[in-house]
Formats: structure tokens, sequence, C-alpha cells
């Protein structure tokens, strides 16, 4: 059974808000609503200081605190692992937000716009009302992994199945695929690094791993 | 869902760093996505990725605040007080009017009455506006003499010195390191990590994970790219040059002469050559060439005497010419005589580690322990081969940022960074110090191409003259570059790489025994805003406003078309047609081992009445009765490439208008033969289905040494004769006309430089001016990846995923500093200079030196839409244009001092 995952490379990360930005296209949402984005560390103190980019999302764990919270069964979670959200069923209450440790979701009430009160034509044409009122966060580009399966391809090796932020890096700092297959780049990258999840102590079982150095 | 979905190849080009390939999806008609170009990563050096600002161009096209028509301005009166009034008129009033403008200009004659072109242009970020102008330069080459003095942040916000010394030294009009192979980076204040494009992070991040690649970076802050290093060493700022000559001391005085290539130093640089008692190099009569001493004769030859062992250290006694400035000429007996080297040994004496940590304020052992780890990775005597070739193999780079390489010390910094890697030899070669580019050296195509043997033995270069019979009295255009700075050669960048401030300042009022600086007649501007991106803002607006007529081909309104007569609405990165080269090598970190063209096209329809740069120039040209020349111009390759060469002809009629469309499809078709040997001629269709057409180079073309080496050329290094010679006829030029306010300007030209205290000189400059103030921080700047300059400052998106990144849009303050002065996160705090103050919140990091405050993006702006709601600080308002903080090449440091309050919100 397929089981998806993420890799990312924190010596590699440069902190540009590249997949901040092409999750933001690819998943067209609206201003300030950032599936995907990438915070700015600092520890220690002057001289001895370090500064680390982090990026964060969906960790589209195997025990989900957002699911268990839902009230209303919307928040899902799939075999292989992507945590979904049934925007048909979501009543908006926010109890996912709360409930998440990474601070993933995502509930908006109003249309925002880039400039002013209105939309541009780009707005207009991928806003979508589902979205109105109801929690939303990473999906790991869902649609894109289903089409481009169906079509045969593999996600994180062919850019079509693959998440847009794991597409966009400038820094190769990402690695997506199946954990399962231990041929997988991301297979292959867990083993041979160092890494750590966020906040593993929650037992969340977060599929996110961040490499910090090689084995 | 979209009934008509499409991906259209396209490229970004809005940083030096570019260019990037992309696509932009389109749906029914509206762009909506922008995404990499995924094919491009079979030649592409960054994996066929676009960064971050590519991903703005949706907005950009989108945004509501564009110009979609023609404007003219109502309002006699300029200035920033003065509201302009722009009225929309149609495309052909505008044409009327600006070519009415030029046909009045034309007919008084193209010079004005004290020798200055009455036309200027502007253009902005390191020459990528000519990415977006389609077929204007084509238009300004038929036109004639245009002044491009007014800079918008030439010579003060970019590499300034590197680009001189370095195109002099190694063809460099910028520096990086061999990426894919070195091993160990020392950085001062380059912020790769955020300037060097997607090239640069890609090849940076993979020698990270895969390959112990070690960076050291030695600047004030902590930037995104001292995050991205091994270490982070907190220097003072303008102390750099005190670092790198703590390490030639330690690398000369305390290592064995064994860590050294010796060989390369021998056969490769000028180290052998004998300095006569007059500071210049002693020469054989005969041939007037250097002499070095040969070990195997016991005796004085000539450089390029074959099978030598030349001395590289000691004291000889010859007879020989000595040729100094001017003519004069020294014959020697009997002469006692150092090698340059010993000369450079005993000249690095007093500059030791111990010194070099009190000036930079660092932890003691830091110069000694980065300086061995820099030898030890050097790896002198490796090799490597390369398509069948052998090269020295030195996996050691130093790389200088912009306020390093800017202004007082530059040279220093400049002369050390080459110099180092020299003695290692470690310039040139793979794993080493690189140079990226030509731009005053011709051809501009190839590095290796310019490189031509001179009489000393040295590349040659093309100096400005400063003879009695040569040298430019007359300053052609308003910067005077020819006639203040003999290193800004007479290419056609050299305008803008001249000291672009002294325009600006002059126009207030010519220093003694200097012509009238004049205004322009007509000043044409594009993707630039000095008004908000130079210095002294407050000033440079003023004397914007006081140009007669400014032709600002514009997107929005902006602080400097706010004073422009006309605005025309071009058609912006995904409305327009555009053919580029791609390839070979380039700044930042742009080393191909591919070369060819990439396309620009509408993705979508221009919004409102937007039109085709191509169009436009064709337009003018049509209307200024210069469409004959304009189209010769395009023919020769104004427009990208030439139109005929071996075995294809594709030129254009000279004796008529072209559409946008027919010009880039002659441009496609050439670009193709070209590029195929002429085996295929492909025009517009086939790239705008295909995007880009490459085809391989030899990674050869990145090392310069191999070209030196096969010519038998050495690097101008360490003793810089020539440089002196010009330095004392230019000083003998304007003393002759009474000249005296570029003295100190004058002291640069040293044979071996000496370390100065160059933090004095901002610091006295405060105190000169201070009027009872003190002015204890140092404030700086540092490059950001989400904004081109100021370009996009008025893009949403880029506003919105900058502020994740700690420091825009405030005033980043170290966090016991702020302790001690009771500022607190997020507070109001003014920082001002002597000149002027500027606000925004405070940021507390740990990450900056105690004295130091930093500024990221320059954001003040005041007319431009969205941008002016941000409210951001700038230490552009804070900075003067003076003589005194000028250096030799005319450029100055992006550095301030000031004081930073609390004051209310």
């Amino acid at each position: 059974m397929t089981r998806w995952a993420m890799a990312i490379d924190l010596r590699a990360c440069v902190g540009c808000q590249t997949c901040t930005t092409a999750c933001r296209h690819a998943n067209a949402t609206p201003p300030g609503v950032q599936w995907r984005k990438v915070l700015d560390v600092e520890q220690g103190e002057f001289p001895d200081v370090k500064r680390t980019f982090v990026p964060v999302g969906c960790m589209h764990c195997s025990d989900p605190p957002c699911m268990h919270v839902c009230p209303s069964t919307a928040t899902k979670q799939r075999p292989d692992g992507i945590v979904t959200i049934d925007y048909d069923l979501c009543i908006g209450c926010g109890y996912c937000a709360v409930a998440c440790p990474y601070q993933a979701r995502h509930i908006v009430h109003e249309r925002e716009f880039a400039y002013d009160d209105a939309p541009s034509k780009s707005e207009d044409a991928r806003f979508d009302e589902k979205r109105m009122s109801v929690a939303t966060k990473c999906t790991w580009c869902v649609d894109r992994i289903d089409d481009g399966l169906a079509k045969g391809l593999k996600p994180g090796v062919d850019p079509e199945a693959t998440p847009a932020c794991v597409n966009s890096c400038i820094a190769n700092a990402y690695t997506f695929g199946d954990l399962h297959d231990p041929e997988s780049n991301v297979s292959k990258k867990v083993d041979s690094t160092e890494w750590f999840r966020m906040h593993e102590e929650l037992g969340t079982d977060p599929h996110i791993f961040y490499v910090v150095d090689e084995k | 869902m979209a009934a008509d979905v499409r991906k259209v190849p396209e490229y970004c080009y809005q940083c030096v760093a570019g260019p990037d390939l992309l696509q932009v999806k389109v749906e029914d008609g509206v762009a909506t996505e922008i995404e990499p170009n995924f094919r491009a990563a079979e030649v592409h050096p960054g994996g066929g990725k676009c960064c971050v600002k590519a991903y703005g161009l949706v907005q950009k096209t989108y945004n509501p605040n564009r110009l979609r028509t023609p404007m003219k301005r109502t309002n006699p009166q300029k200035g920033r007080d003065h509201d302009p009034g722009f009225v929309p008129i149609s495309w052909d009033e505008v044409f009327d009017i600006v070519a009415g403008k030029l046909n009045e200009i034309r007919a008084k004659g193209l010079i004005d009455e004290v020798g200055y072109p009455r036309v200027a242009a502007s253009f902005g970020g390191g020459g990528t506006p000519t990415y977006y102008m389609g077929t204007f330069p084509a238009f300004l080459s038929a036109w004639g003499p245009v002044d491009f003095s007014f800079g918008s942040g030439q010579g003060v916000k970019c590499y300034h010195s590197e680009h001189l010394y370095g195109e002099l030294w190694h063809r460099a009009f910028t520096v990086c390191p061999d990426t894919p192979t070195t091993r160990f980076v020392l950085s001062f204040g380059a912020n790769s990590e955020a300037s060097a494009g997607v090239v640069g992070v890609w090849r940076h991040a993979e020698g990270r994970m895969n390959r112990h690649l070690k960076r050291v970076q030695l600047e004030p802050h902590l930037s995104i790219t001292g995050a991205c290093s091994a270490e982070w060493v907190p220097l003072k700022p303008k102390t750099d040059a005190a670092f790198l000559f703590g390490m030639l001391h330690a690398i000369l005085h305390e290592h064995p002469r064994e860590a050294l290539d010796i060989r390369f130093l021998k056969d490769h640089t000028g180290s052998p050559y004998l300095i006569g008692p007059n500071g210049f190099y002693l020469r054989d009569p005969a041939s007037q060439k250097p002499l070095l001493w040969d070990g195997r004769r016991n005796a004085a030859v000539p450089y390029d005497t074959p099978d030598t062992d030349p001395a590289l250290e000691g004291e000889f006694t010859l007879d020989a010419l000595e040729l100094g400035a001017d003519g004069e000429t020294w014959n020697h007996t009997g002469v006692r005589a150092e090698t340059a080297f010993t000369k450079l040994v005993r000249h690095m004496e007093p500059y030791t580690p111990d010194w070099a940590e009190k000036i930079c304020d660092i932890r003691p052992g830091t110069v000694r322990r980065i300086t061995a780890e820099y030898l030890e990775h050097a790896q002198v005597g490796a090799t490597v081969e390369i398509d069948g070739e052998t090269l020295p193999l030195r996996p050691v780079a130093i790389i200088l940022g912009k306020t390093v390489t800017n202004g007082w010390g530059g040279y220093e910094c400049c002369w050390a960074r080459t110099l180092i890697p020299c003695l290692v030899g470690a310039l040139e070669v793979p794993g080493g110090t690189l140079g990226t580019t030509v731009r005053l050296n011709r051809p501009a195509t190839s590095r290796q191409a310019s490189v031509k043997k001179g009489r000393e033995g040295f590349m040659e270069f093309p100096m400005n003259p400063t003879d009695k019979e040569h040298w430019a009295e007359r300053p052609a255009v308003r910067n005077a570059h020819a006639t203040l700075v003999p290193l800004s050669a007479n290419s056609p960048w050299s305008t803008a790489l001249g000291p672009t401030h002294l325009a600006w300042l002059f126009r207030d009022g010519s220093p003694e025994h200097w012509p009238e600086v004049t205004a322009p007649e007509l000043w044409f501007v594009y993707r630039t805003n000095p008004a908000i991106s130079f210095w002294d803002t407050t000033a440079l607006t003023r004397r914007i406003a006081d140009f007669p007529f400014t032709v600002a081909f514009a997107y929005t309104i902006d602080e400097t078309n706010w004073m422009a007569d006309v605005l025309l609405p071009e058609a912006t990165d995904l409305e327009s047609l555009q053919l580029i080269r791609i390839g070979g090598t380039k700044f930042i970190e742009q080393f191909w081992d591919h070369e060819g063209f990439a396309l620009r096209q509408p993705a979508v329809k221009p919004q409102g009445e937007a039109r085709d740069f191509t169009d436009l120039a064709t337009e003018l040209a049509a209307r200024t009765g210069l469409l004959e020349k304009y189209n010769r111009a395009i023919n020769r390759g104004a427009a990208c490439a030439p139109l005929s060469g071996e075995g294809y002809d594709f030129q254009l009629a000279t004796d008529q208008k072209h559409s946008a469309e027919a010009i880039w499809d002659h441009v496609c078709r050439a670009a193709s033969a070209e590029v195929t040997g002429g085996a295929a001629q492909d025009g517009l269709d086939w790239f705008r289905s295909n995007g880009y057409r490459t085809r391989p180079i030899s990674r050869l073309t990145w090392y310069l040494f191999r070209e030196l080496r096969n010519q038998g050329i050495r690097f101008e290094m360490p003793f810089q004769e020539r440089l002196y010679r010009h330095g004392v006829e230019l000083g003998n030029r304007l003393h002759e006309r009474g000249i005296q306010w570029w003295n100190t300007q004058l002291t640069e030209y040293q044979t071996l430089p000496a370390c100065k205290d160059f933090p004095g000189i901002w610091e006295k400059d405060a105190t000169l001016h201070a009027k009872g103030e003190e002015y204890p921080f140092w404030l700086v700047t540092t490059r950001s990846m989400q904004y081109a300059w100021g370009g996009n400052a008025g893009i949403q998106l880029m506003d919105e995923v900058s502020k994740n990144l700690r420091g825009h849009g405030g005033v980043v303050i170290n966090t016991s500093t702020a302790e001690r002065l009771g500022i607190q996160e997020g507070d109001l705090v003014e920082v001002r200079s002597y000149l002027h103050g500027t606000k925004g919140p405070a940021m507390l990091r740990q990450g900056i030196r105690p004295d130091t405050l930093l500024m990221i993006g320059q954001f003040d702006h005041w007319a431009t839409p969205y941008a002016k709601d941000m409210k951001a600080p700038s230490m552009n308002s804070l900075v003067p244009m003076s003589i005194a903080l000028t250096d030799a090449t005319g450029s100055a440091a992006d550095l301030v001092k000031v004081s930073v309050r609390r004051v209310a919100a």
C-alpha cells in the first residue's frame, strides 16, 4: 500500500518562498492564505546565532488530530495517508484549526483580493465558492497525484503528478514519493539521512521529514 | 472547468540573475499560473526552475493600477507636491508629441552647447530592461549620441569596483565560485542565496547536500546566505579589506612557501617581475618588456624568454630601463631591484591577523583559523581533466558582496580577493574563483575572445587614455566616466558604469573648473525609478523635476514618472515579444553547458491599449525619419542576433515599417540558423511552441586560465604598475586644469594598496556634518529575492510572502541594543542620518551586530500604487551623494552612519 510522504532538506532551503507562491498559484488560495510557507527561525545569542528556514504546511499525519475533532466527518484520511477535507460536509466550525499543532488550516469567510475590493481576471477565473467558510489546507496537490497516477505517471518524479511546492523548489530541497516503496526518492532520502519530524512527541506521526545531515 | 487550457513558454529576467525559463498556464485566455519549464531542466543549470519573482507576473498582468492608455501631463509644474494631472490621450497624439520633440532636437543638433547629448535615457536593474524593451536599442542606435549618465543606482548599489578591477584582472565583470566543483567558499557579504538567482541557489544547495561544500559568511548581519552557511563571522562594516589583508599576512608570513602554488606564481602572474626605484617595472631597453631574474642564466631577461626559472623572491643588480608616467624614462645601471613578490611580502608585513581582528571586531584566532582552512582546501598540485585538457583543480573561492566592492575599500578588497587565489593557483581554474562575463571588454559575447596579450605580458585592457594628447578633457557625457575613470573604458556599458551619481550631483552646481552639467532636453525612462532607488532621494526628485521633457514607458504611476510629460503603457512581460540569448557564462552564477536563445511571447492579450515595445520603437523610428537606420541596426544585431551570417540572410527591408511579429520572426530564423550552424531556419512559430533552442558548449569556456596559458599571458598580480601610471597621468591632467577636488580619489592608484581606515571615512563624514548630533550606528542593507530591486514593489504577492522572512518592511536591530534603548519589537523607530530621517517598525534580532541596523529593500514609495501603502523605511533618503564618499572608480557604498530612537506611532 502506498504511503505518500515528503522530505525537506533543511541544509538546502534558503527561505525564498518560491514554494509558497507556487502553492498559492496551483491551489488558487486567496491573499494571506498560504497552505505552504517557509518559517524564518533564529536561535542563540549574538554572536553565536543560527538562522534556519523551515517549510511548513499540513503534515498529513497518520494520526491527525484535525480528523478526530471534526464533528461533521469532513476531514478524512485516505489509505495513502493524504488527509482530505470534504467541502460539502465541512461546517467551518474551526475545531480542526485549533486542534492542528502545525497551524496548517485556514478558514476564509469573505472573499479577499490582491488589489482593492474587486477580483482580477485571474482571481475570478480561479474562484471556487465551495472554499468559502470551510477549512482548507495543503492537499499535497492530490488532484495532480490522482490524475498523474491515472496517466501512469509517478508522483515525485513526473512533474505533472507531483505537488507544486516540490516542482517549484529552486534548491531541490523537497523530495516526495511513496515511503513504502524502498526505491522511491523519498525512501532513499529518509534512509540515507539524519532527520526529525515536527512535534513528533505529540504522537501524530507526521509525514514531513526534515533532513538535517547525512547519516 | 476552463474550456481552453494552454501552457505558454516564457522567460523571466526581472533581475540580473536571470533568465529563468518558465511556462504560464492560460485558461480561456486568462493567465492563471506560473510554473517551471520542466523540459528546460535538460539544459538549464538550475533544474529549469524559476524563482519566486516570476510568480508575481500573473498579478502584474492584471494589476488594476496599470496604466492602460497613453497619458499626458496637464500641470506644467513638476515636483513631488504637484499633481501631474495626467489625462488619457490617443497613441497617435502621444507619438506626435514625442516625435515632435525628437524632431525639434534633431533639427537643433544632437549635442547641446556644452557638449552633452540632448537626449538621455535611464534604464534600471543592471541591464535587465533590455530584455523587455524589444527593438528600442535599435532606435537608440539609429538616433545617435544618447547620455546614459543618469543612473538609478549604478555605481552605488552594484558590484562597481569588482566590475572595473575584475574585468582588468580576469575578465570578471562579476565574480563567483566554481560552485559545482569548489569545496570552500569565503563570502564577504555576498548574499548569493538571495541574489544569485535560481542557478546560484541550485548549485550551492547541491554542494551543501552532496559535497560538504563549506561556506563561511563574513558580514555585519546574519543574512539569508549567512543562514545557509557553515559559519557566520560578524565583521564590522567596511573592515573586509582588513580581514583579507590579515589573511595575506598569514599566508605570506606564517605558512611555508610550500603551501603556495609557486609554479603558478612564477609562470602565470607578474610576481617575478623586477621593480625599479621609481615604482615601475624594470624593462629590457630594446623590447621594453618587463624583466625577471632567470635562475638558469643568473641574469635579468624579458618575461617571455623561453626556458627560464624565474626568481620569485630576492633582490638583484641589473641594468635596465624604467618607464614612468607621461613618457618619463630612467636608464639604470647597476640598479638594485626586488621582485614584485618580495615587495608584496614586505608590504604585507604590518597587517597581522591580530591587527585585522581588532579592526574587524571579531573573535581572536578567526583570521588564522580561516586562512589555514583556505590553504588546506586549496589542494595545491591537484589537477582535473575536462574535455581532454588537464587543468589545475583548486576548490577554494572568495567572493565579495556589493557594499564590500563599492566605494572606498573596494579596490583593496578586489585586489586581495584576486591575489589570494593567485597565491594558491586558484584563479580561473576548476573549483576556484571565476569571472562570469565581460561588459567593458569586447567582444561582449566571449570572455576568451576578449583576451589579447599586451606588451607587459598581461591582458590588454581598453583604458580611457590619460596621456596629454588623448585624454578626454571635455566630458562627452554628464558623468564624465572617460575623463575621470580610466578603468571604466568606453564600451556601450561604460557610461552606466561611470560615476552615475556625479551626473545627479553636478546638476546642483559643477565643482571648480568643471563644465556645467546641463539637463537633457528629452529623457527616456523605462523600468527604473531613481526617485526611490538612488540616494538622497529628496534632492534627486527635485533634480528630476528640473528636466524639461521626460518620456516614460510606464506600467503604473511611480515616483519618477510622476514628473514625466508623457506616459506610454507598454505591453508587459506576458504580453509582448522578444528573443534573447541564453546560456554560456554570465552573472551572477549562470554557468551553462549550453548556449542559445529563448523567447518571451504574448501568453495573453495586452491589457487596455498597452502596446508591444517593438511596435513603439518602430513607430518612433518612422516618425523621426530614422526607419532605415533603425532597420539596419536590427539587421546588424541590435535586436538579439545579426539577421545574416554564413549561409543565411533574413535581413529586413530597410525602407518599410515591420510589425513586431515580422521583426521577431526574422530574428528567430537567424537565431535558429546561428545556433544550428545553418541546419535549421525555424521562425517565430517554432519558438512559440518550443520556447528555447540551444546547443552544447564545452565547460572549458568557464575557465579563463586556459586561454591565458595558451597565449602565454600572465595575471596582472600582485603589482599594479599600469593602474599607478594612469593615476599619475590622470592627476597631472586634472591639475593642469586646476582641478583639485579629485585628489583623494587619485590616492587609490597604488602599486600595492595599503589598508586604510575605511570605516573612518564614513565616521569622519558623519562627524563633519553632525551639527551636534551623534550617529553611533551603521545602517546597511541586504538583497531580497522576492523583490527585483523595487521594480515589483507594487505586487501584492511579493509583499505577502516576503513578510514570512524577518526584516522586510522594518528596521532590524540587535536585541540587546534595542533593550538598552528601550525599544521593543514592533515599536516605531526613527533612523536619522545627518541628511534625513526615515521611520519603520523595529524588528529585533540576535543575528546582527550591536552597532549595526539593517533595512531590507528601500520602499518608501509615495506615488506607486500599493507600494505607497507599505509605509516601509528606506535608507536611500538617508545616504548622501558626495565626492568625499566616492572612490576612484566613481563608486560609493550603500552605507551611512545613523542614530535610532523610538518615536510615537
